[in-house]
């Protein structure tokens, strides 16, 4: 099933958008700011309640994007952008936590997001389901499903144990597969991938 | 938010002006804000609405234009006349660096590392490709090659010839077999799990074993006297390609060290058993030896017999060609698994 397909035009703009910011061109890069910095914010403050942090993630995202918009290739500059920006959470969140925090062995290799998963999100099945998480078990499956982060990353961007992510992860989707067998739908929402 | 499905090909939903709204002031709930965090990511349309939305509210607006001129300020200072990709391209990855302070990145233009020189880059990358080259393969294929002109023209041994080409098309293998796996690359782990890694990476370091020994070996071969029925200095040019490649797939099964080791016994199997047989008292003369390896290599029919079978080898090979992705050997017992429990 098709989930949505953005219009063509648009897609188009912010490509060349970012192919005007790679030859240097600062008001492609003011275009591109005002088009992506507020939903970017809005997404950042969601995930890092320090409004500091959100701000220099926030600049240093673009900043990054200017120096770096040549590597962009194709497909969602939206998503391209979210990329750098939760790396560059990630980093802020450790670089702050480094301090007080202990060094963890090194992680096992993790799949992190799953598009079965996405798949089933605009089905109201599904969002009864994630409603009935507590809320640690969603913040875990937020950062790894949806924002794409690894187990290391998404441990310290939460600032838990990459254990407790997988533990989480795993209670998580556990429990929503328990609530969708219940909903009667398990079987017949594109969700069956979910193991 | 509209949920309503249109046909395939059309937009199932965009965000509605309500939805940008409560995201925007945060009181959308988790759900449904996953959601069009994901459809923004992929919907310019949406983005720039939930943007116009977030930058409407009283907090988030002025710090969106403060950073705004930060940001501009920033880029006009940085880059002068210069497209941002080559300033990029020429830092490599030092924007990572600093990810909190853009100032710090901003002293990293001025320290831009000089590019390496033309020579110096071709030496890096011939050192990068052979690790065979440099090792012991290096010495024994220059060892063969030494021994070879200094018994034939200081011992005066007439066998050189045929002896230079029993073992000729196995060297390469050698090569082969050194240049990629856990045993022979210290990096293995590294670059098998890089994206240009696995077949692609052995192919390269086959190329520069074949690229030193095929001249090498050729050179040499036809420096040395040639007493009659021994084959032409290019005669073993396509069995030593088939051998190689036939390393290769089966190489993609056992892993490059024990392929090597097979073939290579193959092929001494196939010249020196039937050589000793026809002797009379065991050891092979120079001439019998002569006489097998012609027919092994010498002749039409051979020769398209050797074209054939690196032909079907290297199809073998464009089969199994995802095999080198993982590492062969990579199960219980293997050499990363006793790595690991150590």
């Amino acid at each position: 099933m098709k989930r949505f397909r953005p219009l063509r035009a648009d897609r188009g703009y912010d490509a060349a958008l970012l192919r005007g910011i790679a030859r240097g061109d600062q008001a492609a890069l003011a275009a591109f700011y005002d088009r992506h910095a507020g939903w970017l914010h809005a997404r950042l403050a969601r995930r890092c309640a320090d409004a500091e942090t959100v701000r220099e993630v926030l600049q240093d995202t673009f900043v990054t994007v200017w120096r770096s918009a040549g590597s962009y290739r194709s497909g969602e500059a939206g998503g391209w952008l979210w990329v750098i920006a939760a790396r560059r959470l990630v980093d802020a969140q450790r670089a702050q936590a480094r301090a007080e925090r202990v060094v963890h062995e090194p992680p096992a290799a993790v799949p992190s997001a799953e598009d079965s998963a996405l798949g089933g999100l605009e089905y109201g099945d599904v969002g009864t389901a994630l409603d009935r998480l507590s809320p640690e078990l969603r913040e875990v499956l937020r950062a790894t499903v949806i924002d794409g982060l690894t187990t290391r990353e998404a441990a310290q961007l939460l600032g838990i144990p990459e254990g407790t992510v997988k533990t989480r992860a795993m209670r998580a989707r556990r429990e929503l597969r328990a609530v969708l067998g219940q909903l009667g739908n398990a079987a017949t929402t594109p969700w069956g991938g979910l193991a | 938010m509209k949920r309503e499905q249109v046909g395939p090909g059309g937009p199932a939903w965009h965000v509605d002006e309500a939805m940008s709204r409560r995201y925007a002031d945060g009181s959308l709930p988790e759900p449904d804000a996953w959601s069009l965090e994901k459809h923004v990511e992929a919907c310019g349309r949406c983005a720039s609405a939930v943007s116009a939305a977030v930058r409407a509210t009283g907090t988030a607006g002025p710090l969106l234009e403060d950073v705004r001129g930060a940001l501009l300020r920033t880029v006009a200072e940085e880059a002068p006349g210069e497209g941002a990709g080559a300033t990029e391209r020429k830092r490599g990855a030092g924007a990572r660096r600093s990810p909190l302070r853009p100032s710090a990145g901003r002293r990293g233009v001025a320290v831009r590392p000089a590019s390496a020189s033309l020579p110096g880059r071709l030496a890096r990358t011939v050192w990068a490709a052979g690790p065979a080259l440099r090792g012991a393969w290096g010495v024994a294929l220059l060892v063969v090659c030494a021994g070879a002109v200094a018994l034939a023209y200081g011992a005066g041994f007439l066998a050189a010839r045929s002896v230079f080409f029993a073992l000729a098309p196995v060297l390469p293998l050698a090569g082969v077999a050194l240049s990629y796996g856990p045993y022979a690359d210290p990096m293995y782990e590294i670059s098998a799990a890089a994206p240009s890694g696995g077949l692609r990476l052995l192919l390269i370091r086959t190329t520069a074993v074949l690229g030193v020994s095929l001249p090498l070996l050729t050179a040499v071969g036809a420096l040395l006297p040639a007493p009659p029925g021994v084959p032409g200095a290019a005669a073993w040019l396509l069995p030593g390609l088939a051998l190689t490649v036939g390393t290769l797939a089966l190489g993609s099964c056992t892993g490059c060290r024990t392929a090597g080791a097979l073939v290579a016994a193959g092929w001494a199997f196939a010249v020196l058993l039937p050589a000793a047989a026809h002797a009379p008292n065991g050891a092979p003369t120079p001439a019998v030896l002569a006489e097998q390896l012609g027919r092994c290599v010498s002749g039409s029919a051979a020769q398209s017999g050797w074209a054939a079978a690196a032909l079907c080898c290297a199809g073998l090979l464009a089969l199994r060609r995802r095999a080198f992705d993982f590492a062969p050997d990579h199960g219980p017992g293997s050499y990363l698994n006793r790595l690991e429990n150590s």
